[in-house]
């Protein structure tokens, strides 16, 4: 008995640290984001006026508000579809018996490797409306007419920056869904093209359900990751032109950390919060089902 | 068409594995496609970069000489920026991986009643937009005199590291027999002594995949580096590159400069340590 205790003092000592870190830098702020954005706060005053809900309301009623929440959405359905089919199409077009597949692999990742503001610089070059690659392109081949201000047009900056993004990131799946296919038996998918299955009808049956856990997993991440996402809009653009290209992140770094609005900030960073849990609950759910299944 | 010639050649007589090869073609074709359309920003990035500001108007030509001015310009745009990055990297990487390990450890080789729900919260963590603590964590680090520091940015990366580092290693000293526990400890071995001389040492090849994936979530991050530090002396490059891209009239030759400057370690570190790079990636992400 005295082994057993001796030990699990030890047991509490190694998780002290990281507990006590974790309380203090997750747990703790949360609790006070929830209490600031109940309040009127400049983030300098030593007192703040309380409001109730009212900056919850205010920001219900702000139009700058509604294009950044629209945009979180327009941001969530791209990055679960797009990079993650771009992704699986990569992967797929490079399982099969060539040559080089390394070569490919190391290119297709490598945009990934890089920040996501770097990834802003470049783009905002190949957008320069004037000597930018894709305006110069467009002239050379004659769609000269469809050149436009990609990133200074409201109507379609949020989907040039979606663009940059799609380079950035279709490389995440890409590797999870390329690895996922090395676990998906040959015998399998031999045995289905001599039982005359075409390569679409293999894909269906046989090759996407073995998939199934890399899809979870890449929805689940990129679905956070168009929560989260903050850097690429914030160097391209800052949310503009006239916040169309807003999202909650980054009109709550602008309320916060540049009006000084930090009762605003915080109810909108609680928002965000709250709908990035409605996407990840499910994701967390389906682990924790799996890791219990390990443990027993 | 000159590709299928070439299949017609090499497999004369083998009408099966013709068409298949003919299809192979194809597959080449759409694949180094795919591979110049990745290539292209990068490509321009260093076209740019030694580019003189007079042959920009002409985005894809090879520069007529290698004009190095862009990079005497970018960098000291960014060269403390780089130092700071750094001097913020390496030491906060390092203790976020300590410090996971620490709760890695006895939740991975230990039952303990609630060992689960400890594992599913620091988890979690892994999931929330940051924008939900910068606001007290801006005070709290200006109340402990740590606002605007390096010390104060490690203290944040490391924090936020948790969760990560935690559920990487635990992954990873899961597949660790417990009967190599069990045996240490009839030798002799207690509990700490076997993280120390036995668990870390055997765990490299995961400690070295976690120490890229940090690597690359510290150094790429903008967000604590724009919110925690204002000072030229704190401020990490993605900050100075940030702020130069946000410019109204920008200088693309330096920019470029600048932003090859940023990227090459992380590129470095990815081309030199390729599958330690995606071992960490999925053992971040893929196994529950």
């Amino acid at each position: 008995m005295r082994i057993a205790t001796e030990r699990r003092i030890t047991y509490l000592c190694f998780l002290f640290i990281p507990v006590t870190l974790f309380s203090l830098f997750y747990i703790y702020p949360i609790f006070k984001t929830f209490m600031i954005s109940l309040n009127n706060w400049d983030g300098i005053s030593p007192t703040m006026s309380f409001v109730g809900l009212g900056n919850y309301i205010e920001l219900f009623g702000d139009a700058r508000f509604q294009v950044s929440f629209t945009n979180n959405i327009k941001w969530l359905l791209f990055y679960m579809l797009i990079p993650s089919a771009v992704g699986l199409g990569l992967a797929l077009l490079l399982n099969q018996r060539i040559h080089g597949k390394s070569i490919f692999r190391t290119v297709f990742f490598l945009p990934y490797t890089i920040m996501p503001v770097a990834v802003a610089s470049v783009w905002r070059w190949l957008y320069e409306p004037g000597n930018g690659l894709f305006n110069r392109v467009l002239t050379g081949v004659g769609l000269g007419k469809y050149t436009q201000v990609w990133l200074g047009d409201p109507h379609i900056a949020t989907y040039s920056i979606m663009l940059a993004a799609l380079w950035w990131s279709a490389g995440f799946a890409f590797v999870l869904y390329f690895s996922g296919l090395q676990n998906v038996p040959a015998e399998l998918v031999e045995a289905a093209h001599i039982d005359g299955a075409s390569y679409w009808q293999t894909f269906r049956a046989v090759v996407f359900p073995m998939l199934l856990p890399s899809t979870i997993v890449v929805l689940a991440l990129n679905g956070i990751s168009a929560m989260r996402i903050f850097d690429i809009i914030y160097s391209l653009t800052r949310g503009g032109p006239a916040y169309s290209t807003d999202v909650l992140a980054t009109q709550m770094y602008d309320l916060s950390f540049c009006r000084l609005q930090m009762g605003l900030g915080s109810a909108l960073a609680i928002i965000l919060l709250l709908l990035s849990a409605i996407i990840v609950l499910p994701y967390i759910y389906y682990t924790s089902r799996r890791l219990e299944g390990i443990h027993q | 068409m000159n590709a299928k010639t070439m299949s017609d050649i090499m497999l004369a007589g083998k009408p099966d594995a013709h068409r298949i090869s003919s299809g192979k073609a194809i597959l080449y074709i759409v694949l180094c496609l795919l591979a110049i359309i990745t290539l292209i920003p990068f490509a321009v990035m260093v076209l740019t970069s030694v580019k003189a500001p007079q042959e920009l108007i002409d985005v894809l030509s090879i520069p007529s000489k290698l004009y190095w001015s862009n990079f005497r310009n970018g960098l000291s745009l960014i060269s403390r920026g780089l130092v700071n990055s750094a001097l913020i990297t390496f030491p906060a990487v390092a203790i976020s991986i300590i410090v996971g390990s620490f709760a890695a450890y006895p939740l991975s080789q230990f039952r303990f009643k609630g060992d689960f729900l400890v594992y599913m919260l620091l988890l979690s963590g892994l999931f929330i937009p940051y924008q939900i603590v910068l606001i007290p964590m801006f005070q709290f680090l200006r109340t402990i005199s740590l606002y605007d520091t390096i010390p104060g940015l490690w203290l944040v990366h490391i924090a936020y590291g948790i969760p990560m580092c935690t559920f990487f290693l635990r992954n990873f000293f899961a597949i660790i027999p417990i009967s190599l526990m069990e045996a240490s400890l009839i030798d002799g071995c207690s509990i700490a002594g076997y993280y120390r001389r036995v668990l870390m040492p055997i765990a490299k090849p995961g400690l070295a995949a976690l120490f890229i994936l940090q690597f690359q979530s510290i150094w790429n991050d903008l967000l604590f580096g724009l919110a925690f530090s204002h000072g030229e002396t704190v401020r990490p490059i993605t900050v100075n590159l940030a702020s130069f891209v946000g410019a109204t009239d920008v200088q693309y030759g330096p920019l470029m400069a600048s932003t090859i400057v940023a990227i090459l370690p992380m590129i470095l570190v990815f081309l030199l340590f390729q599958r330690e790079f995606i071992v960490g990636m999925l053992g971040g992400s893929v196994k529950g």
